[in-house]
């Protein structure tokens, strides 16, 4: 039901911090936004100001085509999920949910069966009667979320809703989010730190640094594509390795020491030919193959970490130490020498000062 | 054995704090049941010989009576001692005293709730100035504050009215009631301010429907406060009421003790009165000061 545009958005607090600056992004209606970044990026801010909760204090907020710079919060038809649940703890459970509907006059009747009906999806019925205080916090969590849903808002505002539950619930109640898109039909922004909760409900991710974007496009986008080695070093895991090298044979290989590796054409089409030139070289760690052919890496193993299914390599490879995940079918032991294929169809090349991906031109 | 030396302390020594802090209360209802020759026996009796509720009688019949220099001695016959020229004030100086601390507590709350909420939850420029100036006008000492509050007092035109008592009052209640409130809202995690917003409270209806009923032992703990500063301000009221038309009941028990000749059970008597509506308001607002009503709002 709403499309939220912001237009060059900044966020000064009055203490003079600068948490956003010239923020521009469109979310589609019914589209799932994952703001993504590291603490302190203003992503929370971001929800803020859709939300009302803050004055923008440049730029424009667009729903749909209205402005809504300074209509109060409580004049939004959003609802918002919070970092700390923020449950009323003078309520009932029952209460905390139907709060919303009651302060904008729904029927009693009907604020009953939709009170009741979320508390149904949300499995948390038999808590209705209590008191915050007397929940645990994976269903104060639950009733956080009831208390937005029953709203059936034009637009959905989580703010890292699953970021102190333990790790089994977290990936439940993903799936349960993801599912609540699917029915709600709204628009959804949502919060978060977690790079693998962003990779699997976003239909597209925001990746954020210090009130600045750095790069919006869908997971595969983000992920296959990163703009600079923030976006690139901020997904995967172990993150992705870097190698600092130069170009040589006009832009066909980069060269590190001992080491020289062909790259594929595409890659050295989109870079240029420019013999010397400071780059880095990054490779996933998922990104290599021990039984592969072709580019190989050669180094010392200096630690084995077992991780269930598969497990990480430290591999120092021309001086620096490089982590890349293997298969448990490798049988390998510190202090042995290894060969690993890498697929330099999946490499990126950044400059090396900026940072700066060379693949997008 | 460490342990018990230990608890044997703690007791005796909280026992002697309450013997110190209990021992002229208990004096005070002792007396105010005794007759006069008894109050002056020495030693004193703790438990009187003939308890007695003449002395609260003759306070409530003393309203029809005029005490004159030559009518003193007529006395009481109900206590046998004097009754003080200004007796029959009393009576409705409690009721001058009630109205005014109950105007005082309703209008300090109206005041300081929404200020306190303003000031702790809504980010505006020199926010914390304000509470500093606030708190540093109650560091002068009322002393001090008399002459201008007369004047302001005068010129108004509020002299020997409850008004200038109000007025006063609120002005010394205010910034401590604020200040009480302004540390407890901002002890709330701003997130409930803001899901209250989001779930379509205006900042008025987010105060009323989530702030005060979460506030309310601070709010009792405020409206304790403002009640009996108003109950038992003596100076203000002395400077500012003249005539029994507003004076309040700790001017006029005060008269008792500079009159011709003390009566003490009268005075005790009286006291005991005075000490009634404290202790009421103590007891109904009990069971409201609970601890823990905020537990549960934030993860943890
Ligand atoms: N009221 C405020 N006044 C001043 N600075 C603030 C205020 N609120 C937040 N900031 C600053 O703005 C920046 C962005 O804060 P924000 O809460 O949006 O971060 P975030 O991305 O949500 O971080 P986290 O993941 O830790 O929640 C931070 O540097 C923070 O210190
Ligand atoms: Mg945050």
């Amino acid at each position: 039901m709403a499309r939220i545009r912001l237009e060059s958005v900044g966020k000064r607090y009055p203490n003079g911090f600068v948490a956003l600056e010239e923020l521009s992004l469109e979310i589609a209606d019914r589209e799932f936004v994952v703001l993504l970044g590291p603490s302190g990026c203003g992503k929370s801010t971001t929800l803020n100001l859709i939300a009302g909760l803050e004055d923008v204090t440049a730029g424009s907020l667009y729903f749909d085509s209205t402005l809504m710079n300074v209509v109060p919060a409580h004049k939004r038809d959003v609802a918002m999920v919070f970092q700390s649940y923020a449950l009323y703890p003078h309520k009932s459970v029952y209460e905390n949910i139907a709060f919303g509907l009651r302060m904008r006059g729904h029927p009693r009747a009907e604020i009953e069966s939709r009170v009741k009906d979320a508390a149904r999806s949300l499995e948390i019925e038999p808590l209705l009667e209590r008191r915050p205080h007397q929940l645990s916090g994976g269903q104060r969590q639950r009733v956080a979320l009831g208390r937005a849903l029953v709203r059936q808002p034009a637009a959905f505002l989580m703010d890292e809703p699953l970021s102190n539950l333990d790790a089994a619930l977290r990936i439940a109640m993903r799936a349960e989010i993801k599912k609540l898109h699917h029915t709600m039909r709204t628009t959804f922004v949502y919060v978060t730190h977690d790079q693998a909760e962003a990779l699997t409900l976003a239909d597209r991710i925001v990746v954020m640094r210090e009130g600045v974007i750095q790069q919006i496009g869908s997971p595969e986008e983000i992920y296959d594509r990163p703009r600079n080695t923030f976006v690139a070093s901020f997904l995967g895991n172990p993150p992705i390795n870097y190698l600092e090298g130069t170009l040589a044979a006009d832009g066909a290989r980069f060269v590190r020491g001992g080491l020289s590796l062909a790259l594929p054409p595409e890659l050295s089409k989109k870079i240029g030919a420019e013999n010397g030139r400071q780059v880095r070289l990054g490779i996933r760690a998922e990104d290599v193959d021990p039984r592969g052919t072709g580019e190989t890496l050669q180094g010392r193993i200096s630690s084995v970490l077992p991780v269930g299914s598969d497990q990480f390599l430290g591999v120092e490879v021309e001086g620096t130490t490089l982590f890349f995940r293997v298969g448990r079918e490798l049988r390998a032991a510190e202090g042995e020498n290894v060969a690993l294929s890498v697929n330099m169809n999946r490499a990126q090349i950044f400059d090396s000062s900026s940072g700066a991906s060379l693949l997008w031109k | 054995m460490k342990g018990l030396g230990r608890n044997v302390l703690l007791f005796t020594a909280s026992a002697l704090f309450l013997v110190y802090v209990l021992a002229p209360v208990a004096w005070l209802v002792s007396s105010s049941v005794q007759q006069e020759a008894e109050i002056t026996s020495r030693p004193p009796h703790w438990i009187p010989r003939q308890p007695t509720l003449e002395n609260f009688e003759a306070i409530f019949q003393a309203k029809e009576k005029k005490v004159t220099y030559e009518t003193r001695r007529a006395g009481d016959p109900a206590t046998g001692g004097y009754i003080p020229s200004t007796a029959r004030d009393l009576v409705p100086s409690m009721w001058n005293s009630l109205i005014v601390a109950v105007s005082v507590v309703v209008l300090n709350l109206l005041v300081a709730v929404p200020a306190a909420y303003a000031m702790a939850k809504i980010r505006y420029i020199g926010r914390s100035t304000s509470i500093y100036f606030m708190l540093t006008t109650r560091v002068i000492p009322d002393i001090a504050l008399v002459v201008p509050f007369f004047l302001f007092i005068r010129t108004f035109g509020l002299l020997d009215h409850l008004g200038s008592l109000v007025i006063t009052y609120l002005a010394i209640t205010i910034p401590f009631s604020v200040f009480i409130l302004v540390g407890y809202f901002e002890s709330l995690p701003d997130e409930l301010d803001k899901a209250a917003r989001v779930d379509g409270c205006s900042r008025l209806q987010t105060l009323l429907r989530v702030y005060v009923p979460l506030a309310m032992p601070s709010l009792v703990a405020v409206v304790l406060f403002t009640f009996l500063t108003s109950w038992n301000e003596f100076l203000l009221a002395l400077m500012f009421t003249q005539t029994p038309a507003s004076q309040t009941m700790p001017i006029v028990v005060a008269s008792f003790a500079s009159d011709f000749t003390i009566s003490f059970s009268f005075i005790n008597a009286a006291g005991v009165l005075a000490v009634v509506p404290p202790v009421l308001m103590a007891v109904v607002f009990e069971r409201y000061i609970v601890s823990g009503l905020t537990a549960g709002a934030v993860k943890g």
